[in-house]
């Protein structure tokens, strides 16, 4: 059994922000066996982080063996992580999207989309929301990040 | 959110140059930065259109 990845104290500040979950979520893995250097390492990530919560339902694919589920996602790159509402037992998408180990500040990133997504609002001001309300097209935004 | 490190050819497919950078529909539009909520909004209307009435 390898190392758990959060020390005890990190796991207890997620607990102090978990509490504050609403609805559930659907969090979906998708790795891939082979030439996938950081694939067992995010899986545990997402695991571990996911067992803090009983809100945080998981998934976990393989991109060539449930290739039909990567289709239906849009995942094409490994790992990958989709952050998803789950109610009613109906899987909400919002789009939002992990390619690579959310490491360092994209940790953070992590845990804030799992409470934004459960509690259901964006946090975003009026002008974008009313904005955003008048898109008839997929706009697709990709946020380049590395390993800090 | 693509960590730029695992792949480096999308990377360089979109000419990061620092982090962040967003890409808007497939390097359509550009932010480099943390950026505030409404600079990035500007970049996304800009690439997808003015809102329509």
């Amino acid at each position: 059994m390898s190392e758990k990845l959060l020390n005890e104290q990190i796991v207890g500040q997620i607990q102090d922000v978990f509490a504050n979950l609403k609805d559930p979520v659907q969090v979906l893995f998708f790795g891939k066996e082979r030439d996938c250097e950081y694939c067992d390492d995010t899986r545990q990530l997402v695991e571990e982080v996911t067992a803090i919560s009983d809100k945080l339902h998981l998934d976990i694919y393989d991109i060539e063996r449930d290739a039909e589920m990567a289709k239906k996602y849009r995942v094409d790159k490994t790992p990958g992580i989709v952050i998803a509402g789950r109610k009613d037992e109906q899987i909400h998408d919002y789009g939002i999207r992990y390619a690579g180990i959310p490491s360092g500040h994209e940790f953070s990133s992590l845990i804030h989309d799992l409470v934004t997504v459960s509690n259901g609002d964006s946090g975003l001001s009026q002008e974008t929301r009313s904005y955003l309300k008048t898109l008839d097209k997929p706009v697709l935004l990709q946020v380049f990040v590395t390993p800090t | 959110m693509v960590e730029a490190m695992e792949f480096q050819e999308l990377s360089n497919r979109h000419r990061v140059s620092g982090v962040p950078q967003t890409s808007i529909n497939d390097g359509v539009g550009t932010v480099v930065g943390a950026v505030p909520e409404s600079q990035l909004l500007a970049e996304i209307a800009r690439v997808a259109g003015a809102a329509k009435a």
